[in-house]
C-alpha cells in the first residue's frame, strides 16, 4: 500500500512538474558558494559552484570559468540539442497524420505513401547536402486532441525542424495554433479549407484551397450539358466540406441554375436515403457533394434508383478510393481536382508516378503527390538553408530560418510549379478536371476505375 | 429484496407499440405525401432498420445475460464483414500493410462466405469472452470494469484490421450476380440490395426467435437473464451459457456486417462505430436487455429516420435539414427515457421485498 501510494506521489509530482514546466530547474536548486556539501558530494558541480574539501571543510566552490560565461549563450547551448550541429546527424521532419479513425485512416494511408515515397527519393538523391531526411510520423486519430498531441510531441519532445500535417482542415484549425506558437513551420498536405494559411505566419499549404478549383467542375458541368437546378450535398461536421460547399453554390449561381435548399449529412454517413428521396422529390439535373470517399454511396444510391442527372463531386471524392465505394455508378462523375498524373511535363511527376505505380500498382491520386510535394518542399527549403550555411544552429533558429525560406522558393514538384504568397497559400499555375471512367467488367475490384482529364 | 417481473403484460406488444407506429405514420402524412413516396420510404426503413435490430441484437444478447453494453460488439460486427469479404477471394485496398493489394487464393460463394465468416466471427467472439471479459467476471469485478473492457477490446480490433488490411473503403460484395440496381414496388423504387438485406435480417431473426424460445439452450438462457444465481442452483452452467451467448452475437453480428457491406461497401476499420452509437440508442428504446424490445426499435428508428428526411414535417424540418436523420434516434431516445424508461415493449419492474 505505502509502495503505491509512493508511486502516486511520485507520479503526480512528475505531471505536475510537466504540466507547469518545472523540469530541471538547475539553477534554482543550486547551493550557494561557501555552503557546506556531502562528502559524496565532493568533486560535483551543481550550476556554478563545485564542492571541494579543502581540510576538514567541505563546501561550495564557485568556478571561475562557469561563471565567466555570458548567460545569452549558455542558453542557446542548452536549446541546441536535437538539429545537431555541424554534424552528419539526420534532420528530422515531424509528420502528423490521422492515420486511425473512421474519416481519415483512408485519406492517411495515402499520404503515409506519399510522405514515405518522398523520404526514400530524395534520400537516394543524397537527402539535404549529404545529411539524411528523418521522417518522424505521429497519429493524429481523426480529432482535434489527437492532433493537438501529435504537434506538442513532435515540437518538444522529437525536436523536428518542422511539420507536414494535419490530415483535415478541421484538425489544423486546433493544432496549428501550437506550432505557430512554438514558430515551428507547418504544411499543411490536405487542408483545403478557408482560412487555413492565415492562422499563422508559420503555416503554409500544398493543397490549395477550394476557391482556386471547385468553380471549374460546375463550369464544365454547365458546358456538356444545359442545366437548370441544382441540389447541392455537403458533409456538415467537416471544416472543408463546409467551405467547399459555399464555392460550389457560388459557382451553381454563378452559371445561372437554380440552387435548391443546400442539404446536409454526416462525413461518415453511408445511408443516404433521406438525401436520395430530396432529390426524387425536387427532381434536380444537377447534384453537387461535397464530402468524403463515404459519399461515394450517395452517388451509387442516386444512381441505383435511376438519377440521370450531371453529379459533381468535391476534392473529397477527388482519390481512387471513392471507385470503391460507388463501383461501376461512378461511371460519368466530375471531379475538380489540383493534381493529374498525367501532368504533361518532363520533372519530377514522371519519376514519382512511376515510383508510385511500382509501390502500389495503381496510378497516384491528389492526396498521395500533395504529401510527396509538403515533404518535397521542406527538403528543397532545408537544401538552399544548408547552402547558406544556416543549417547548423539551434534548432529553433533553423525552424525559423526554414519558414522563412520555405515562403521565399519556388519549387519544381508532382503538382507543377509551385510558390507561396506572403500568407502561406500555394500558387498553383495548372487545375484539372476530370471524370471518373470506370473499367467495365471488373466491378468487384477495387481500383478499377480512371480519372480522365477534360478540357474546361 | 428480490426484483420480480409482472408476468402478464396487459396487452400484446403489437397493440401496445401502436400508437408510436401511428404517430410516424400522422407525422409522415402531414407534408405533401404521396403514397407512393410514402412507401419508398418504408421500405427503405424497415432495410436500414432491419440492420439496426440486427446489430442492436448483439448487444441486448449480451446485456440481457451480463448487464453489461459490450462495446466490442461494432468492432466483431467490422471484422464479420471483412471476414466475407476476404473470403470471396476479392482484393485488399493498398497501404504499407500485411495484406495490402493481395487476396486469399480462393473464393467462395457470397452465402457461403457469409455463413463461414459468421462461424468464424462467432468463435473469435468466444476467445474475447475468454480474454477480457471471464477473468473480471471471475475476479467478481465491477461490471464497470468489464464495459471499459470491451471498449479496450473494439480499439485494439479496429486498429487490428487496419494493420493487416488496411484503411482503404472496399466495394460492396454482390450476394446475386448480375442484380438489376433498382427495383419497382408498388410504383415504389428500391434499390434491390436492401431488399436482400431486409429479407436476410428477418430470417436470421427468426432463427434466433426459434433458438431462444423453442430450444433448451435458449430456455436456459432465459433464465440465466431472469436470475443467473437460481438458474446456477437449478444446473445451468452459467459459463457455458455465456460462451453460446458470445457465439451467437459474433455470429449474428458478422451476418449484419455483411449486410451493410452489401448495402453500402466496407467503410473501413472503423464502420462498426456508426451503428454502435445507433444499436446504443435502438436497445435503450427497446427496452435494455428486451429482445423483441431491441427489433421494433431497430424499425421504428429506421423507419423513423427514412421518413424525417423526406417530408417537410412542421417545425422539424425548419429546425433541422436533411441533418436530422441523425438526431432522430436520440430525440426517440430522449422521449421514450422521459416517459417510457422501461423501453417500447418494457414492464414497470415491481420491487419485492
Amino acid at each position: 500500500m505505502n509502495h503505491r501510494r509512493t508511486a502516486i506521489a511520485a507520479l503526480s509530482a512528475a505531471v505536475a512538474a510537466t504540466t507547469f514546466g518545472l523540469g530541471a530547474p538547475a539553477h534554482a536548486a543550486a547551493p550557494k558558494a561557501g555552503s557546506r556539501c556531502t562528502p559524496k558530494q565532493v568533486g560535483t558541480t551543481q550550476g556554478a559552484v563545485t564542492c571541494v574539501k579543502e581540510g576538514n571543510k567541505r563546501f561550495w566552490k564557485a568556478a571561475a570559468a562557469a561563471t565567466t560565461a555570458p548567460p545569452a549563450a549558455a542558453a542557446t547551448a542548452a536549446a541546441t540539442p536535437a538539429a545537431g550541429t555541424g554534424s552528419k546527424d539526420p534532420i528530422k521532419l515531424g509528420i502528423a497524420l490521422g492515420q486511425t479513425g473512421a474519416t481519415t485512416a483512408n485519406l492517411a494511408q495515402d499520404q503515409t505513401i506519399g510522405v514515405k515515397l518522398a523520404e526514400a527519393f530524395f534520400n537516394a538523391k543524397g537527402g539535404i547536402n549529404g545529411r539524411k531526411l528523418e521522417l518522424v510520423i505521429q497519429d493524429t486519430g481523426s480529432d482535434e486532441a489527437g492532433a493537438i498531441a501529435a504537434f506538442n510531441t513532435l515540437i518538444n519532445s522529437s525536436k523536428v525542424v518542422g511539420i507536414v500535417g494535419p490530415t483535415l482542415s478541421q484538425q489544423a484549425f486546433s493544432a496549428d495554433p501550437i506550432a505557430e506558437r512554438a514558430k515551428v513551420p507547418v504544411l499543411a498536405p490536405s487542408n483545403t479549407a478557408k482560412g487555413v494559411p492565415q492562422i499563422g505566419d508559420y503555416i503554409a499549404r500544398v493543397s490549395a484551397g477550394v476557391a482556386s478549383y471547385a468553380g471549374n467542375a460546375i463550369k464544365y458541368a454547365a458546358r456538356i450539358r444545359p442545366l437548370s437546378k441544382a441540389a447541392v450535398f455537403f458533409a456538415q461536421d467537416d471544416a472543408f466540406s463546409r467551405s467547399e460547399t459555399a464555392v460550389f453554390q457560388d459557382a451553381v449561381k454563378a452559371n445561372g441554375i437554380e440552387l435548391l435548399t443546400p442539404q446536409s449529412f454526416n462525413v461518415a454517413d453511408t445511408d443516404f436515403t433521406t438525401q436520395t428521396a430530396f432529390v426524387q422529390s425536387n427532381k434536380p439535373d444537377l447534384v453537387v457533394i461535397s464530402g468524403l470517399a463515404p459519399a461515394g454511396n450517395l452517388v451509387k444510391q442516386l444512381r441505383d434508383l435511376g438519377f440521370g442527372g450531371v453529379i459533381v463531386g468535391g476534392n473529397g471524392l477527388n482519390v481512387v478510393q471513392t471507385f470503391s465505394v460507388c463501383k461501376q455508378q461512378c461511371d460519368g462523375l466530375i471531379v475538380a481536382q489540383a493534381y493529374s498524373p498525367e501532368l504533361p511535363d518532363d520533372g519530377i511527376n514522371v519519376e514519382f508516378r512511376k515510383a508510385f505505380s511500382a509501390q502500389q500498382k495503381r496510378e497516384p491520386g491528389q492526396i498521395a503527390a500533395q504529401a510527396f510535394t509538403a515533404v518535397q518542399v521542406f527538403v528543397d527549403a532545408l537544401t538552399q538553408i544548408d547552402k547558406d550555411g544556416k543549417l547548423n544552429g539551434s534548432v529553433e533558429q533553423i525552424r525559423q530560418d526554414l519558414n522563412k525560406q520555405i515562403l521565399a522558393g519556388k519549387y519544381d514538384t508532382p503538382l507543377g510549379e509551385v510558390s507561396f504568397d506572403k500568407e502561406g497559400e500555394i500558387l498553383q499555375k495548372t487545375f484539372y478536371v476530370a471524370q471518373i471512367k470506370m473499367i467495365r467488367g471488373e466491378a468487384s475490384d477495387i481500383f478499377s476505375g480512371k480519372f480522365t482529364y477534360v478540357k474546361f | 429484496m428480490r426484483r420480480g417481473r409482472r408476468q402478464t403484460p396487459l396487452l400484446s406488444p403489437a397493440v401496445r407499440s401502436g400508437p408510436f407506429v401511428a404517430s410516424f405514420l400522422h407525422l409522415a402524412t402531414t407534408g405533401p405525401v404521396s403514397l407512393t413516396a410514402l412507401l419508398q420510404n418504408l421500405l427503405n426503413g424497415l432495410a436500414i432498420g432491419s440492420i439496426y435490430a440486427l446489430f442492436a441484437l448483439g448487444y441486448t444478447l449480451v446485456f440481457s445475460i451480463l448487464r453489461i453494453i459490450n462495446f466490442a460488439h461494432g468492432a466483431v460486427f467490422t471484422v464479420g464483414a471483412y471476414l466475407t469479404y476476404a473470403l470471396m477471394g476479392k482484393p485488399f485496398g493498398g497501404g504499407d500493410y500485411v495484406f495490402s493489394n493481395s487476396r486469399l487464393p480462393f473464393a467462395l460463394n457470397f452465402w457461403v462466405a457469409m455463413l463461414v465468416s459468421a462461424v468464424l466471427t462467432g468463435l473469435l467472439n468466444v476467445g474475447l469472452e475468454r480474454l477480457a471479459f471471464r477473468p473480471l467476471r471471475k475476479r467478481g469485478s465491477d461490471t464497470l470494469l468489464t464495459l471499459v473492457s470491451s471498449l479496450g477490446v473494439s480499439i485494439m480490433l479496429s486498429n487490428l484490421i487496419q494493420n493487416v488490411v488496411g484503411a482503404d473503403p472496399l466495394p460492396a460484395p454482390e450476394p446475386i450476380k448480375n442484380l438489376k440496381p433498382a427495383v419497382t414496388i408498388g410504383g415504389a423504387t428500391i434499390q434491390s440490395v436492401r431488399i436482400i438485406v431486409f429479407v436476410v435480417a428477418v430470417i436470421v431473426m427468426i432463427g434466433l426467435w426459434y433458438l431462444l424460445n423453442r430450444t433448451r439452450t435458449g430456455k436456459a438462457l432465459k433464465a440465466i437473464s431472469e436470475d443467473a444465481t437460481t438458474a446456477n442452483l437449478l444446473g445451468i452452467s452459467t459459463d457455458r451459457l455465456i460462451m453460446v451467448t458470445f457465439g451467437l452475437c459474433g455470429f449474428v453480428a458478422a451476418i449484419a456486417g455483411t449486410m451493410v457491406s452489401v448495402n453500402f461497401g466496407i467503410s473501413g476499420p472503423y464502420m462498426g462505430a456508426n451503428f454502435g452509437l445507433i444499436g446504443l440508442a435502438v436497445i435503450i428504446l427497446g427496452g435494455l436487455g428486451d429482445i423483441p424490445g431491441a427489433v421494433l426499435a431497430g424499425f421504428v428508428i429506421g423507419i423513423a429516420q427514412a421518413i424525417v428526411g423526406a417530408y417537410k414535417i412542421p417545425l422539424l424540418s425548419t429546425v433541422f435539414p436533411t441533418a436530422a436523420k441523425d438526431a432522430i434516434p436520440f430525440l426517440l431516445l430522449f422521449l421514450v427515457l422521459m416517459f417510457r424508461p422501461q423501453g417500447l415493449l418494457g414492464r414497470t419492474a415491481v420491487q419485492k421485498v
